[in-house]
């Protein structure tokens, strides 16, 4: 009975060919256009995500418990470089470094502004961070500099300074004394964040260290990852390994989420705007393929009268038009899977390189070159709602079948 | 709106509560007025102990302070041995920093005014501003009682409309005699942020004077600065030229 049905279904909606043909486009180009769309939106989070992170936070930051929310120079992590060796081992962390922050005066023989200094190990971070990589003028600090700073050009603006010129740093060291230094400015950065190019200045770890009294100790153990997709885990290896070091301060693992919930609930509302012009598609999509239903149906009913006429009852038929639909529609959204996939693939591999933006997004440490992500979710979500959208829209003119009359349906013209 | 409205009804409660007053309780301006004038002095030198209590450490800090007038000021760090020689200058409503290591003089930005001074639990603007209560306040009497047989004022102190104030309100105790016994801070929705308590009287620079002052944040019970009173003189001027940049700049242990 079953295949009697599949095989009448399949029969039926080869009839009409080109009919046909234009309804799976429909739908396949609808499903394509999901897959594509959604891999891209995606890839593109992880774009926005790892620049972020690479200007500052890391995906994952070892850290005092406390420390994220006060900021108080006491909270540090001593064995930090116990730490760091064991997150060498863990074989998804791409790079890590070691950091430590003060708030302080950072003044210029004229004027003074408050900024965050930080502590940087030179060659860790420049694995770690863009911040190398978008030097406006002079060099990144490198190993074995001492007293010399790169700072961020919003602020060597405001404090009217350049490279070869001397700022003073004043704050408050570890163990309440104060902590004052003059230090050469060797390069002046810009990462494209206003925040972070007003305030901030980077000095060697040893020299912080020094001048704010905390030998053998930093602030922040951070680490990057080769994927997006590989944080949660380095974070569960990391926080197990926690629990067998000591610490005089207990510690904490922070993943990226946490480090910036700005930009996590940036990209939540991204989304949904996101998947509302989807479910806008998909309700278009569906509305041609009612219409393309509708007008079959005008058009075959002489073809059910005579069914019916023949003693096929109007329950049997339409569960076969709904099954000619629902074939239909599998097919098309399996075309557009395909398609889409291969389509995401393409570019995932050969990426789309944005013409004219090259030089903007060199700026900020971006590549102009974008790639979609094609996971699992991305390949099956969008192709899910085309099939239950249709399927819901192909119910509409099956149950109007079942109000044919036989003798009516068969003089119809 | 909701802080205007919420100074309004403070405004109006203490209206009510001193919609009686007795001939022998002094001006309310007066009083704070008095009662600076008795803190401060004309001039003065003191050697104070400045204790910085955290929870998990502690910081002891030895400061020679001169003051004249209202409003000038020159803090000199004596000890510990490595902060030595740091010195602040306070005069008007700014504020310059000097440290011996880089020989340099930084003069805090305004934006910095709210930063804590030396990590206590004083602020810059608590320094900068001292001279703020008896200017940009208007003062009433909101309580009298008698604790050892000497009359303590409770004044209530809100800001004059469109006066650069950091508080919103600012609660006094004060003695009859002139002596401060608290200060409370308020911010502009009129929660408590942090206390300054007076104690320990005793003969001090030829009058009564609390050796002992502390500073409590309302909202950190176990951070506190202590600062104790070791010397204390007062005298009727001291020369001008103490209060000025050079002056910041050449140590004077």
């Amino acid at each position: 009975m079953v295949s009697l049905h599949v095989r009448m279904a399949w029969r039926n909606i080869w009839r009409n060919r080109r009919r046909t043909v234009l309804t799976l486009s429909a739908i396949a180009f609808a499903t394509v256009l999901l897959v594509f769309m959604l891999s891209f939106q995606f890839g593109s989070y992880d774009v926005m995500i790892n620049t972020a992170v690479r200007i500052h936070t890391g995906h994952v930051q070892v850290q005092a418990r406390g420390y994220h929310e006060n900021n108080d120079i006491r909270l540090v992590v001593t064995n930090y470089q116990m730490i760091g060796d064991r997150i060498k081992t863990i074989p998804s962390v791409q790079a890590y470094t070691y950091r430590a922050n003060a708030f302080s005066l950072v003044s210029s023989k004229n004027r003074t502004y408050g900024a965050i200094v930080t502590g940087i190990d030179p060659p860790r971070e420049a694995a770690v961070s863009t911040t190398a990589s978008t030097m406006r003028q002079g060099v990144f600090l490198s190993e074995g500099d001492f007293n010399q700073t790169v700072l961020g050009e919003l602020l060597a603006a405001n404090l009217k300074v350049t490279v070869g010129d001397e700022v003073t740093i004043l704050g408050q060291g570890r163990d309440g004394s104060i902590a004052a230094t003059v230090a050469e400015v060797k390069g002046i950065y810009r990462s494209g964040q206003d925040e972070f190019d007003r305030g901030s200045l980077q000095i060697p770890l040893a020299f912080f260290q020094e001048v704010y009294a905390m030998p053998d100790a930093v602030h922040e153990v951070v680490a990057v990852c080769h994927s997006l997709s590989d944080v949660d885990t380095v974070k569960a290896i990391l926080i197990a390994d926690l629990a067998t070091i000591t610490s005089p301060y207990s510690l904490v693992v922070l993943g990226w989420k946490e480090l910036m919930p700005g930009l996590a609930q940036g990209i939540a509302i991204d989304l949904v705007s996101g998947i509302i012009m989807y479910l806008l598609l998909v309700f278009v999509v569906a509305f041609s393929i009612l219409n393309t239903f509708l007008m079959a149906i005008f058009e075959r009913t002489r073809e059910f009268g005579v069914m019916m006429a023949i003693g096929v009852s109007p329950n049997r038929l339409a569960r076969l038009l709904f099954l000619e639909a629902i074939l239909m529609t599998a097919l098309g959204v399996l075309i557009g899977i395909i398609g889409g996939s291969l389509l995401t693939w393409y570019f995932q591999i050969h990426g789309i390189t944005l013409e004219g933006v090259a030089e903007i997004a060199r700026q900020y440490g971006l590549s102009s070159t974008m790639y979609p992500r094609l996971t699992l979710v991305t390949a099956s979500v969008g192709p899910a709602a085309v099939m239950v959208i249709t399927c819901l829209s192909a119910l509409y003119p099956t149950l109007k079948v079942r109000k044919l009359r036989p003798v009516e349906a068969m003089t119809y013209v | 709106m909701k802080t205007t409205f919420a100074i309004l009804v403070v405004a109006f409660v203490i209206l009510l509560v001193s919609g009686r007053p007795s001939a022998e309780v002094p001006p309310a301006d007066d009083i704070v007025r008095r009662s600076f004038d008795y803190m401060r002095g004309k001039a003065s030198t003191a050697i104070v102990n400045m204790t910085i209590h955290r929870p998990d450490w502690e910081r002891l800090m030895r400061i020679k302070v001169w003051t004249k007038g209202e409003t000038d000021s020159l803090f000199t760090i004596i000890a510990p041995a490595k902060d030595a020689d740091n010195a602040t200058l306070k005069k008007g409503r700014e504020m310059w920093m000097f440290n011996p290591k880089v020989n340099r003089v930084i003069k805090v930005p305004p934006s910095m005014m709210s930063q804590s001074w030396m990590g206590s639990d004083f602020s810059n603007n608590d320094l900068a501003k001292s001279d703020s209560i008896i200017h940009d306040y208007t003062h009433t009497i909101t309580g009298k009682e008698t604790v050892d047989s000497v009359t303590v004022y409770s004044v209530t102190s809100l800001p004059k409309p469109n006066a650069p104030v950091i508080w919103g309100m600012q609660k006094l105790k004060i003695r009859e005699d002139g002596i401060y016994l608290r200060e409370e801070f308020y911010d502009e929705d009129l929660r408590l942020v942090k206390a300054l308590t007076f104690s320990d009287l005793q003969p001090l620079g030829g009058k009564l004077y609390p050796r002992t002052m502390k500073m409590e944040q309302a909202d950190k019970p176990d951070e506190y600065t202590v600062v104790t009173y070791d010397e204390l003189e007062f005298m009727e001027t001291l020369p001008d030229s103490l209060f000025t940049l050079s002056s910041l700049k050449t140590p004077r242990r």
